[in-house]
């Protein structure tokens, strides 16, 4: 409580003001909490509540029927005509989503500890200096550059360019490597792990050095004990943003057996929004709440979808507040 | 005693090997999947690409196409506002909320950590806010009406949209946790020494907790601007651009240019302007905020 001054925590005006922010960040964690506790509750909801107007703020007969899901593909027919609603059953997409993640994350946080442990304790400060010039760029460069070329690059790789038909080439569209390669760098892992790295002691490494021990033996037995809150905080950085990727598997993704969950969620969503018919309801949406689905099985998914971030973000919680030790692109 | 200095100069060249081995695999993917294609977008932007032929140089054609295109400025238009009105409402919330909370004791801090930084799929949520702004059976609309209020078509409304499309980012966010972490480094005794000669709540804010997190604000305002002329995500997924393009932002515009009408130039093109004007913006602000705290 380093802002409100120790002495005279009695006064009134101080218990006012305290009471006063504590009110208003108790108000800011409701706001925040709502639309969590809104999602879940609709997403036990049974068909005719998620569309009821005013909606009911507790599902009156909550229903697990959307979770059911997890293992069933479905589809609807309306008018005669076969309409796939979920080609394939939820894990499905939820498996892709975690093997993209995972995946990226086994590769990516190795290789950027490594290059930030070399820029903070290896290099000699000139090359540190260019080096770490050369691998944080890419934090202020805006990624959207990168979105064209690299489906280029991807579609032909590793050249881009048809240059010769001697040089061998391969697509890698609609594999997992797509998924995974672009993202094995990350510029603000590394600034994560230079800052941390930063704080210990260069005399510890050079002490083990006297002592003997081999540069794979410091890292293995000195730094990465120490940095256990860094691994965590890169953990939750990392997993949070590589299990929200959008835009990039919406682009090099065309095989719906390849999807993350995330897209399947959105296309469910556009056919439910899209075609219009009588009071906002599409053909699909009417078709599907004969068989008691809608906007509940939307947001059965963007549960299903929060429940492994919430996981890593609970594992990692205790780190998190040591573990962060940034100052600046520096 | 000769032995010595040998052992010494041998672990001298053991740590500069260590130091460019470990840099290796960082540095391979580096330079294939983000200065490659970055040379790569300038050598596209001045091509036609076409699906099966080989593609052609056509000089500044892609970018004369993008800035005689009727559309191209209402995007930037768009993009500017959501920008500016994203960075103006959102940007200092997790900055107060985090130095409040330090306020806290011990055990609250804890709670309030994991429920002010809650985390949800950004995807989810921004759906969820659809369901929300449902014109007819949406939340938020019950609200109105039950205040009232005349219920209004958000979404769905040309001078509504942009404003619900920023909505949702005022109680999404994550960087607080790094202000969090930056504010824990400050030493307590600066406040206490500060509380001798006096300071009151503003006055230590002001002078001592704000030098000492500006780094991070500089940089976390440096990548909140980059991200905020960037959002894919929030309007696709809520307006697809609409309605009538009042939510058309740059990022969707070069994809679909790109991907959906198959002109890669252009769509290239239309990135490398938006990469300069960013790279311009990033720049300023590095002027305005220099880094040095006096320490």
């Amino acid at each position: 409580m380093p802002l409100i001054a120790k002495v005279g925590r009695n006064k009134l005006s101080v218990k006012f003001w305290l009471a006063f922010i504590t009110s208003f960040l108790w108000l800011g964690v409701a706001l925040h909490l709502f639309p969590v506790w809104w999602m879940f509750t609709s997403s036990i909801k049974p068909v005719p509540e998620v569309y009821k107007f005013p909606p009911t703020l507790w599902p009156h007969k909550p229903t697990l029927v959307c979770y059911k899901l997890f293992f069933q593909a479905i589809g609807v027919s309306y008018k005669g005509e076969y309409r796939t609603v979920l080609p394939f059953p939820i894990y499905v997409y939820f498996k892709n989503s975690l093997i993209y993640t995972l995946g990226t994350m086994v590769i990516q946080i190795p290789v950027c500890a490594l290059v930030a442990y070399s820029l903070s304790k290896l290099h000699s400060p000139r090359w540190s200096r260019i080096l770490f010039l050369a691998f944080i760029t890419p934090l202020l460069i805006p990624a959207q550059i990168y979105l064209i070329p690299r489906v280029l690059l991807f579609k032909n790789f590793p050249y881009a360019f048809k240059i010769s038909s001697n040089l061998p080439s391969v697509n890698l569209m609609n594999t997992t490597w797509v998924m995974i390669l672009p993202f094995c760098y990350d510029a603000f892992n590394v600034l994560l792990f230079k800052g941390f790295f930063d704080t210990i002691p260069e005399s510890l490494v050079n002490a083990a050095r006297l002592d003997g021990a081999s540069e794979i033996g410091i890292l293995r037995r000195i730094i990465i004990p120490l940095s256990k809150p860094i691994f965590a905080v890169v953990s939750w950085f990392s997993f949070s943003g590589l299990w929200n990727r959008f835009l990039w598997p919406l682009t090099v993704l065309t095989e719906e057996k390849m999807w993350p969950i995330s897209l399947r969620m959105n296309l469910l969503q556009t056919q439910l929004e899209s075609e219009h018919l009588q009071a906002g309801m599409s053909e699909i949406e009417l078709a599907l709440r004969e068989i008691g689905l809608g906007w509940n099985l939307i947001m059965a998914m963007g549960i299903i979808q929060s429940i492994p971030i919430f996981i890593v973000f609970l594992i990692c919680r205790e780190y998190l507040m040591k573990g962060i030790r940034l100052r600046g692109f520096k | 005693m000769k032995s010595k200095p040998r052992t010494r100069e041998r672990q001298l060249k053991h740590k500069h090997y260590a130091g460019w081995l470990y840099s290796i695999p960082g540095f391979i993917f580096l330079i294939l999947f983000f200065w490659y294609p970055l040379i790569l977008s300038f050598v596209v932007a001045f091509q036609h690409w076409h699906p099966i032929k080989p593609p052609v140089y056509v000089g500044l054609n892609n970018f004369q196409l993008v800035f005689n295109h009727p559309l191209t400025p209402l995007v930037f238009k768009n993009t500017l506002i959501y920008a500016g009105l994203r960075i103006a409402l959102t940007f200092l919330i997790p900055i107060i909320v985090a130095i409040l909370i330090m306020e806290m004791r011990k055990s609250t801090i804890r709670i309030m950590m994991i429920l002010w930084f809650i985390p949800i799929s950004g995807v989810a949520l921004t759906i969820l806010w659809k369901y929300i702004y449902n014109p007819y059976y949406g939340l938020l609309n019950a609200i109105f009406v039950g205040l009232g209020f005349a219920p209004q078509r958000w979404l769905s409304d040309k001078n509504l949209a942009m404003l619900c499309l920023i909505l949702p980012s005022l109680i999404m966010f994550a960087p607080g946790l790094i202000y969090i972490g930056a504010l824990q480094t400050i030493p307590e005794e600066l406040y206490e020494a500060a509380e001798l000669e006096g300071a009151g709540f503003w006055s230590k804010i002001w002078h001592i907790t704000l030098p000492r997190i500006r780094p991070v604000i500089a940089m976390l305002l440096i990548l909140a601007v980059i991200s905020a002329f960037q959002e894919f995500n929030l309007p696709y997924i809520m307006t697809k651009g609409g309605p009538g393009n009042a939510t058309l932002f740059a990022v969707q515009y070069l994809w679909r240019t790109a991907f959906g009408y198959m002109k890669l130039g252009e769509g290239t093109a239309i990135a490398i302007l938006l990469f300069f004007f960013l790279l311009t913006l990033t720049i300023i602000q590095r002027k305005f905020f220099r880094e040095n705290v006096d320490e």
